[in-house]
């Protein structure tokens, strides 16, 4: 075990260049024994590169890297974790098929005495900080914040010393965050360090001892957490100042428009609502507790029991996707990689898709009409990309969002749903979906939001409802409610 | 721009596609030797040999695009036949004969389409068992022995030639292009890429994935019947063992052109060149005197080795950064 005080990691002028762009330019961070060390970073700010540097993914141009005393001068991911550093991606690497244990010591079976042994190991590890999964549970049954203990206690059997999480809680709820708070104490305790990379600057706050912020490949400043504010982090990270993170809250709420009564599902009781012309509802509740299932419900992605659904007063069926696209609406699923975007296609074509029909002639795909549309919404939404043709698995996470918006907007719906519109998205970024969705509810649109991040839905809401295990469980103004009062709702 | 760049430029686009090379690297190896290869009859003659299996490949490659694959259309295709000549023999006009046996696959199509689309049954599985069901059904109709017509306007349609060009030609390079258009062009392979890419990106975004795919089952089932219908004009002759192998060949031909299986990629050119390379090397081969079980391991290397080089240049490419 290494003494504290003691560098684990010390990355000196580190350059990494790719194909026109320098992702790296001399980095230098040093992590001690046994701290929480915070990286953010807007999105393209290199954090990621360098972690896949440190995990042998990619190779460095030039800089030295030691880990634990040691030079490193090339690795491979699977040397990396033999000597001691796992990362935990944000998409987990685990086979959901096969058992906690199973998944633990995968590949190492022989080495840990059979099956019987492998159990053993785990559930001993599982009992060191505390969790109490079954070994035996199918990975694919568990919840997502099981997951990463899962994957946490993979990276404690390699006895690694220095753990690197990247964006840890963007599929937690803040209960699971907690939890996962107290892990990473337990590591901390260990003599174990993290890394800690997110967007979420409270985490990093509540979490971390030293944070570093990085800013197109650069790394403007590390200090210990207590020693900067939250307002110079984020001007750290953006290069500039932002007096506010969200825009002013819209107020242009009039008359009903879409009402949903007695909503029932397999996994919702009764929810009924209605959503006015010019609002936007925010739905808040924890992961699992039915805001998705919601929304897909009415939009007629999945099946429901029975509910009745009233637009502009009328009663309209809803049974397809494809009649709540005809009813005008519009939805941003939770999971754009799987759910909203075909990545394979170009930008273009992504956001023609819905609105295909109206481009043909006799079955025929009118290109310029098509250009037409993929041009204007690209400068009206002011996406970054090289042209109209560029596949869109190449773009960040918030061009690809408003790749998505653009599909949407081209059919100009009247209720558009948001389901976690800016997760993993950075903070500018944010800013302008934030401003987009106020442009919408000007031009009259109503706007559905599902949002972990509370701050997000309380400052960007006309009116919030609380989702707790199927049902409605509340309706808060949140110019005048409070986030405690809110959330303790929330959880039930 | 120098010598060295442009042969760099002109490689890279070749290489993309391991079948060009492979044609090309066969057309090379041929120079060496003195055969009868480079004659413009020889080329016609390929062309006409490889049009049904090209024809089946067109309708099974629009299936492929959306991400599911056809393996029935070798039974298909034997059914197709056997139907139109039974039709022709008991005097119904050749049209009609000709008609039918391209609904006797469309109808098939449905089936299959019905079976995969809506109740999410494995479409590798269930157009193999439809194809054994084919052709217990074609045994059944023929009593497993041949069946010729006796219809020379039936005989006609497969054994003519216009302007020199044979028919079955003509008929390929007409649906080449027809099928081209279809997926490049209309909203109709728009949506066909949009569901093999992501099936339930394309159901949010308000396309109708289940007649989208519904449809394709039915084109290639058709497409399938009519090679069918073609091939017993050809041979005069309808037979249950017709398209025992086809259905493997053609969609290994498709993968070889880099459709890819998993959906969403490749194209009718892709496919034509995949399913051309099969019948070069058969032709080649034949051509240098090599015997029938030396080709058949020979044709199986360069298969496997085509597909593995392609996916090995595809899985690099997804690695790089």
């Amino acid at each position: 075990m290494s003494q504290p005080g003691r560098n684990i990691l010390v990355v000196r002028d580190v350059c990494k260049s790719f194909p026109g762009v320098k992702a790296l330019d001399r980095v230098s961070i040093q992590v001690p024994s046994g701290v929480v060390y915070g990286i953010v970073g807007e999105n393209g700010a290199g954090k990621s590169t360098l972690m896949k540097i440190l995990s042998g993914v990619y190779e460095k141009d030039s800089g030295t890297i030691e880990f634990d005393g040691k030079v490193i001068e090339r690795t491979t991911p699977i040397q990396a974790l033999r000597r001691g550093l796992s990362i935990i991606y944000q998409e987990f690497n685990l086979v959901n098929t096969m058992s906690v244990g199973e998944n633990i010591y995968l590949g190492r079976f022989r080495e840990m005495g059979g099956m019987r042994g492998v159990h053993k190991k785990a559930r001993a590890l599982l009992d060191s900080i505390g969790s109490r999964i079954s070994t035996y549970a199918k990975v694919g049954d568990l919840s997502a914040s099981e997951m990463q203990i899962v994957e946490i206690t993979k990276a404690l059997s390699f006895d690694s010393r220095l753990i690197i999480m990247d964006e840890p809680s963007s599929s937690l709820t803040s209960e699971e965050l907690k939890r996962l708070g107290k892990i990473i104490n337990q590591l901390r305790d260990k003599g174990i360090s993290t890394i800690y990379i997110s967007h979420k600057l409270d985490e990093i706050f509540e979490y971390c001892d030293i944070v570093t912020v990085m800013r197109d490949g650069c790394v403007i400043d590390s200090r210990p957490v207590s020693e900067m504010s939250r307002s110079e982090m984020i001007e750290k990270m953006v290069g500039r100042t932002i007096d506010n993170e969200y825009p002013p809250r819209m107020h242009c709420v009039g008359g009903p428009l879409l009402e949903i009564k007695n909503l029932t599902t397999r996994k919702l009781h009764d929810v009924s609502f209605t959503l006015n012309r010019g609002e936007i509802l925010g739905f808040v509740g924890l992961v699992g507790a039915g805001r998705t299932e919601i929304v897909r419900a009415i939009y007629g992605a999945d099946k429901v029991r029975s509910h009745t659904l009233h637009l502009q007063g009328k009663q309209t069926r809803v049974r397809n996707p494809k009649e709540a696209m005809v009813a005008g609406m519009g939805l941003l699923p939770e999971d754009r990689k799987r759910e909203g975007l075909i990545l394979p296609f170009s930008v273009e074509a992504n956001i023609t898709m819905a609105s295909l029909d109206r481009l043909t002639r006799h079955g025929i795909i009118d290109r310029s009409k098509e250009k037409e549309i993929g041009e204007r919404q690209i400068k009206n939404l002011n996406i970054k990309t090289p042209s109209a043709q560029t596949r869109t698995h190449s773009l960040s996470g918030g061009n690809q969002q408003k790749c998505i918006v653009g599909r949407w907007l081209e059919l100009d719906p009247q209720i558009l749903i948001l389901d976690e519109p800016t997760r993993g998205i950075d903070v500018g970024a944010k800013y302008e979906i934030y401003t987009l969705m106020n442009r919408i509810v000007e031009a009259g649109g109503s706007i559905i939001m599902i949002s972990s991040e509370l701050p997000e839905v309380l400052n960007m809401s006309n009116r919030v409802l609380t989702i707790c295990e199927g049902r409605v469980t509340g309706e808060f103004n949140p110019e005048t409610a409070s986030a405690a009062e809110i959330m303790s709702r929330a959880i039930g | 721009m120098s010598m060295t760049s442009v042969l760099n430029k002109v490689w890279k686009s070749l290489s993309r596609q391991k079948a060009v090379l492979a044609i090309l690297a066969l057309v090379t190896l041929m120079l060496f030797f003195d055969t009868n290869f480079f004659t413009p009859y020889n080329w016609l003659d390929m062309l006409r040999s490889t049009s049904i299996i090209e024809i089946i490949g067109f309708g099974v490659t629009v299936v492929v695009i959306c991400g599911a694959c056809d393996l029935s259309v070798g039974g298909t295709m034997s059914i197709g036949g056997i139907l139109a000549i039974m039709l022709v023999n008991a005097n119904y006009p050749f049209w009609l004969a000709f008609l039918a046996g391209i609904l006797s696959g469309a109808l098939v199509g449905l089936v299959n389409g019905f079976l995969v689309v809506h109740q999410k049954t494995e479409p590798f599985i269930i157009t193999l068992g439809m194809g054994m069901l084919l052709k217990g059904v074609a045994q059944q109709l023929t009593n497993a022995s041949p069946l010729s017509s006796r219809n020379m306007e039936f005989m006609k349609i497969s054994n003519q030639q216009f302007f020199g060009i044979p028919s079955l030609v003509v008929y390929m390079a007409v649906l080449l292009v027809a099928f081209f258009c279809l997926l490049r062009f209309t909203g109709y392979g728009r949506n066909c890429y949009a569901i093999g890419g992501n099936y339930e990106v394309a159901k949010n975004s308000g396309i109708n994935v289940i007649r989208t795919k519904w449809i394709a089952f039915v084109i290639s089932g058709s497409t399938a019947a009519l090679a069918g219908v073609l091939l017993a004009s050809r041979m005069n002759t309808g037979s249950s063992i017709y398209g025992d192998t086809t259905g493997m060949l053609v969609n290994c031909g498709i993968v070889i052109g880099g459709t890819s299986f998993a959906g969403g990629i490749g194209g009718i050119y892709e496919s034509f060149i995949g399913l051309f390379v099969i019948q070069l090397i058969s032709n080649s081969m034949g051509m240098l005197g090599i015997g029938g079980y030396s080709q058949q391991l020979i044709r199986g290397i360069i298969i496997v080795l085509i597909i593995g080089m392609d996916c090995y240049a595809r899985k690099r490419k997804r690695e790089a950064v």
